[in-house]
């Protein structure tokens, strides 16, 4: 790999982050380079969507900071982040589809809005972008009319129609059966191969996660556990990270003092 | 981008040199559609071309179309690796005809 | 004791309503900004949404405000007269109704009907695409929001309320129009000839100017709300309920402002 292929393209430094007075995100630290799979890992309440919408720059951090190609994004104008957004594509966990555009003009829509081409090279990208997630011939459905899988292989069509250099999936697995999201997997593989993109993918899927992931963060209640290759994260003699590859439930750690006032608080006569 | 348009053995070439990106490929459109008036035999050289995005392809597929209605003769020559791999993605290297260079489409008999 | 929670929950809520109303003044700045500076920045509000939004918002909106106005100008001729009777000044009716036609009647009739078609399905609109994450994507695309969903909204409320006013001042005159002359034996030419006696261009003037209002507070109420959705259906619904009746609301309070201020 040449020096390139390590540059980082998007870097976490002490991210913190509260939703009202609860912490989401505790110091988190993260960079992904280049052309490489990074894969966001952990359960329900970890924190990871919440990490995801940061690196889409949607929410601002209490503090910290996220540079993008080495810039911190809250220094980027509008303007600025707009154009750097051209190069992002995003599929978001329910497909975000515009609900009242048919396929091919959700696929055409970021093209519509944002360059001067010819409508004709317009129509073909979309149905180029449509072959490539194997959905030829449904250009005139209407959302509602597709089942789940189609209409993540339809939003990813989307992500892509801008030839971007980074693609950002929420959930890609959530609702698939096994074989539909090992094909979006396959996708998504294919993709970083003939596109050169960076991939970032957020997912509890271990399945999926293993089989995608050039390198995976797993969070834990906000915190990072580890950062490491599928193999580092697959050895680790960390005991939270074991417990999440194995599907165990975590003791609870109990204080039984703190336990009886929760469970007692604010009754009347005590 | 740059390109050069020139008539050999029968066949129009337009060499295409440099990036063709979202900015370029409205020129690449105009300047194929302008030279397919004259129903040639066209030849794309890409050997030249250091990155091809979907709109450039776009507009390739657009200008093989018309020549097919046409009736007239179209193929690339000299894809490189970095536009191979994205007409692979949508499958398009099974649709154009692709060939090295002028000198082995000679050898697939003439015009 | 129970006086603390009071003036807590009274200073919450004031800080919630400043903390919305600021908000929807962003939302009409920007959409301003938007369709004002988009084209020089190349990326201008795109025609064909507001054409659609003016069908939505004004065209299909047409046969309720011509059948509520026309209605209104009726019951406004039967009470006139009853009321006028009694002074025996009975032919003094058509003044009356010219008058409140056209500054007051008319465009509140309008902004009623509009806020309860549009101001609901705007929020639902906006509200079920902020859930979808539409909205979130519009945003990644690197399309503002406001561009893209209010600013046509807003530019179709102000072409078409103003339009939608007129209709309505007109019908609401034929209707008035209509009974007078049934019962005054009044012909409907000199019913409209003596309301243009009476009617200076200020009168109309003054209900096309509040139609530009309530059509934007209709739009910025409605888009507020929808952008503000949170959990699931419950909260959609709710959130369109409230933007009927915050619009509704603001539009008659406004309108008594409106006419304290202009009519006095």
């Amino acid at each position: 790999m040449t020096d390139q292929a390590f540059q980082a393209v998007i870097e976490v430094e002490d991210l913190v982050t509260y939703y009202g007075t609860r912490k989401i995100l505790d110091r988190v630290n993260l960079s992904i380079r280049q052309g490489e799979v990074m894969v966001i890992m952990g359960g329900s309440g970890s924190g990871k969507s919440t990490l995801l919408r940061h690196l889409l720059a949607l929410n601002k951090p209490a503090s910290g900071s996220i540079r993008l190609y080495g810039k911190d994004i809250g220094k980027y104008s509008t303007r600025e982040l707009q154009t750097l957004r051209k190069r992002m594509g995003v599929s978001f966990q329910n497909g975000a589809l515009f609900n009242s555009l048919n396929v091919e003009d959700n696929v055409a829509f970021p093209l519509r809005e944002h360059t001067q081409l010819d409508d004709n090279t317009i129509r073909i990208m979309s149905r180029m972008k449509l072959e490539v997630v194997n959905l030829a011939g449904f250009e005139e459905l209407m959302p509602a009319q597709l089942s789940g899988g189609m209409i993540k292989r339809a939003a990813l069509a989307r992500a892509i129609v801008m030839d971007p250099d980074m693609l950002f999936f929420d959930e890609p697995s959530a609702g698939l059966d096994p074989v539909v999201s090992a094909d979006l997997d396959e996708l998504i593989l294919k993709l970083r191969e003939a596109m050169q993109v960076s991939v970032v993918v957020v997912t509890h899927e271990l399945d999926s996660a293993f089989r995608i992931a050039d390198r995976i963060i797993v969070l834990d209640k906000g915190k990072v556990l580890i950062i490491g290759t599928v193999d580092e994260v697959k050895n680790s003699d960390n005991q939270r990270v074991q417990n999440l590859l194995n599907r165990r439930a975590e003791d609870v750690e109990v204080d039984p003092e703190a336990y009886l006032k929760r469970l007692t608080e604010n009754l009347a006569g005590l | 981008m740059t390109y050069l348009v020139e008539e050999k053995d029968g066949f129009l070439l337009v060499h295409l040199e440099g990036d063709v990106d979202l900015s370029t490929s409205p020129e690449v459109r105009k300047l194929m559609l302008d030279c397919l008036r004259k129903k040639p035999q066209l030849l794309i050289d890409l050997s030249q071309v250091s990155y091809i995005d979907s709109s450039g392809v776009a507009s390739l597929v657009e200008g093989y179309q018309l020549s097919k209605s046409q009736g007239s003769e179209f193929a690339l020559i000299g894809v490189s690796e970095a536009a191979r791999s994205v007409l692979q993605l949508a499958r398009l290297d099974k649709v154009f005809p692709i060939y090295d260079s002028l000198a082995q489409r000679l050898q697939h008999g003439s015009i | 004791m129970l006086i603390r929670p009071f003036i807590e929950g009274v200073g919450e809520k004031t800080i919630l309503a400043v903390e919305e109303a600021g908000y929807q003044f962003l939302l009409l700045m920007e959409s301003l900004y938007w369709l004002c500076l988009g084209p020089l920045l190349n990326q201008p509000v795109r025609l064909h949404t507001i054409a659609a939004e003016m069908i939505k918002i004004g065209v299909l909106a047409i046969p309720v405000v011509l059948l509520l106005s026309f209605s209104n100008g009726v019951m406004m001729a039967i009470q006139g007269i009853v009321t006028l009777q009694e002074f025996d000044a009975e032919s003094q009716v058509v003044p009356g109704i010219a008058y409140s036609v056209t500054r007051e009647f008319g465009v509140l009739i309008t902004a009623i009907v509009v806020a309860g078609r549009s101001g609901s399905a705007i929020a639902a609109r906006i509200g079920s695409m902020q859930m979808s994450q539409e909205v979130d994507a519009l945003r990644v695309m690197g399309i503002e929001p406001v561009r893209h969903l209010v600013a046509p909204i807003v530019l179709a409320m102000l072409v078409m309320m103003p339009i939608l006013t007129i209709m309505a001042d007109s019908a609401a005159l034929i209707g008035g129009g209509i009974y007078t002359g049934i019962v005054l034996k009044l012909s409907l030419g000199t019913f409209i000839d003596r309301c243009f006696d009476v009617l200076v261009v200020y009168d109309v003037m003054q209900g096309l100017s509040k139609s530009l209002v309530f059509g934007v507070l209709i739009a910025v109420v409605a888009c507020s709300n929808g952008f503000s959705v949170s959990g699931g259906a419950e909260g959609l619904g709710r959130a369109t309920t409230r933007s009927v009746v915050m619009s509704i609301a603001m539009i008659v309070v406004a309108d008594m402002l409106f006419t304290f201020f202009l009519s006095r």
